[in-house]
């Protein structure tokens, strides 16, 4: 089925779900006390937020999340989903990609780094890693027109 | 099988099976749209095709859409933009696979995991700067703190208490810690700082909390088997878990408070905010029932990658910020005591960090 029918409802609920932990992990980045997780030899999220690693140029890792959670948000509403303007597309695509990518690397910090799993950051993790399979997956079938006569609107069954 | 599939398979082959892309007499219009539109899908692979794969050939672009419009050309086909996307996905999926292999094949968690920092004889050198800090760092940091993001607490202040008394000994003060606790680890610091002004540090052990909790390897001093003497006040420690890993969870038992050091960290229990029933977190330091400490009052953070040397080298610069955390704790502490010692010795406590302190208690 080259149509696009679940999934901007689906990564619009992806989308709102990740910025919601993305905002708790940026408050708990600075009261880490106030962090609510599951505490042992693996995991221990205090300590991956409260890590050198947790910061990116200064910048916590959590609000690098809020800055990417946003943009994916407005990215992903039905609207935009239906636009035929490419570089709505594409600029969902790229920032999904950017996504899968930061995961990889928070990943390999986590494991070999710092040497513990977060499991609010691991949620967010797969949130953006099934964002990013619907998005990267779907993408080809919004850009592609299904027929020399048609736009790009036309694979789209809106919701 | 129906007549015409028969006729777009001209090429000899056997006809395929009803559950393949033959179509069912009821779908005459959409298979004489397929009919159309890719005449030759319903031969069997020669394998001398490009679209050799199946279901690449299924998934093309010219499935017939549902209002059932003959496409005039048929799209040429192209590189699949569908099997870039889930050979993108597959990749990740490699990618993050052979991480978690690796980790686990590594033994990471092995070695690491039981990691500890030992309990060594602290270098002379490092418990002189840090029992020597000058007068003049002390005041010119009263309770500064580095930044907004970085506040130095002031202890929690206890009212209408008795002086306390350690095995008949009054005025005292209990340190109640443990060797892998990060929080500990920085508070130690501004302890060993704060009582030099009024006594005498021996056997002092350098170590750091574990390397596995939060604040990881934080370097510090240990309590176990030092000794204080001060003609003004008493001191008691207790460092009730080492840093040393156990296979199955949890840090070795170092020592356990005596009954009377136990009354009193859980008669100190019901000042702490949040302190659950029973339970008490690390550190927990009371300075004469006039001051309690939970927790660490600055942040351990400030701390990380730094060495005893680092550390205990940079406490004569008064805009160092790991300076200002060790040395704004030290005057509260200090000021805790000095309202226990009623203000013995007065060249400390009537110093004017010290005075800056005591206007938070």
């Amino acid at each position: 089925m080259n149509t696009i029918r679940w999934q901007p409802i689906a990564t619009l609920v992806l989308s709102l779900f990740g910025l919601g932990v993305a905002i708790y992990l940026t408050i708990t980045h600075f009261s880490p006390h106030a962090l609510v997780c599951v505490k042992n030899s693996t995991f221990n999220c205090e300590k991956v937020t409260t890590s050198p690693q947790s910061e990116i140029f200064g910048i916590p890792v959590a609000m690098l999340g809020l800055f990417y959670f946003v943009p994916m948000i407005a990215l992903c509403l039905p609207v935009a989903w239906r636009s035929t303007d490419r570089r709505v597309h594409l600029a969902r695509l790229i920032l999904a990609i950017t996504g899968v990518g930061m995961i990889i690397y928070l990943l390999i910090a986590e494991l070999f780094l710092i040497k513990a799993i977060c499991l609010w950051c691991s949620s967010v993790h797969i949130v953006t890693f099934i964002l990013f399979v619907i998005i990267v997956t779907a993408t080809p079938l919004v850009l592609t027109p299904r027929h020399p006569t048609d736009g790009y609107d036309e694979t789209y069954e809106g919701v | 099988m129906a007549p015409d599939q028969k006729k777009g398979v001209n090429g000899g082959n056997k006809p395929k099976p009803p559950s393949g892309a033959g179509g069912a007499p009821g779908q005459s219009a959409k298979d004489r749209s397929r009919a159309q539109s890719r005449p030759i899908s319903t031969k069997a692979p020669t394998g001398k095709s490009g679209q050799a794969g199946g279901a690449v050939g299924g998934k093309g672009g010219n499935t017939p859409r549902p209002g059932g419009r003959p496409a005039p050309q048929p799209p040429p086909r192209r590189f699949s933009g569908a099997l870039m996307a889930w050979s993108a996905v597959g990749l990740v999926i490699v990618v993050v696979v052979v991480l978690v292999i690796v980790k686990v094949a590594g033994g990471g968690s092995g070695s690491g995991s039981l990691a500890y920092t030992p309990v060594v004889a602290a270098p002379p050198a490092v418990v002189h700067d840090v029992t020597t800090i000058p007068t003049s760092v002390y005041n010119t940091v009263g309770v500064t703190f580095p930044s907004a993001a970085q506040p130095v607490s002031a202890p929690i202040k206890l009212s209408g208490q008795a002086p306390l008394t350690l095995e008949g000994k009054s005025p005292a003060m209990l340190y109640y810690g443990a060797e892998y606790c990060p929080y500990c680890a920085a508070e130690r610091w501004s302890v060993v700082a704060a009582l030099s002004r009024f006594g005498t540090w021996s056997g002092l052990k350098t170590t750091a909390s574990s390397h596995t909790d939060v604040y990881a390897e934080t370097h510090t001093f240990s309590f176990h088997g030092a000794t204080y003497t001060s003609p003004y006040l008493t001191l008691a420690t207790v460092e009730q878990y080492s840093n040393v890993p156990l296979a199955s969870g949890g840090y070795t038992i170092l020592e356990n408070p005596t009954k009377e050091e136990q009354a009193v960290i859980d008669a100190g229990q019901k000042y702490i905010p949040n302190a659950t029933p029973g339970s008490i977190g690390f550190p927990f330091i009371n300075i004469g029932n006039v001051a309690i400490i939970s927790g660490a009052t600055y942040n351990p953070g400030i701390l990380s990658g730094l060495s005893w040397s680092d550390i205990a080298g940079g406490l004569d610069d008064p805009t160092n910020p790991v300076t200002q955390s060790i040395v704004g704790t030290a005057n509260y502490i200090t000021a805790a005591v000095c309202k226990s010692t009623k203000q013995a010795p007065a060249s400390v406590c009537m110093s004017p960090g010290v005075k800056a302190a005591d206007k938070s208690l």
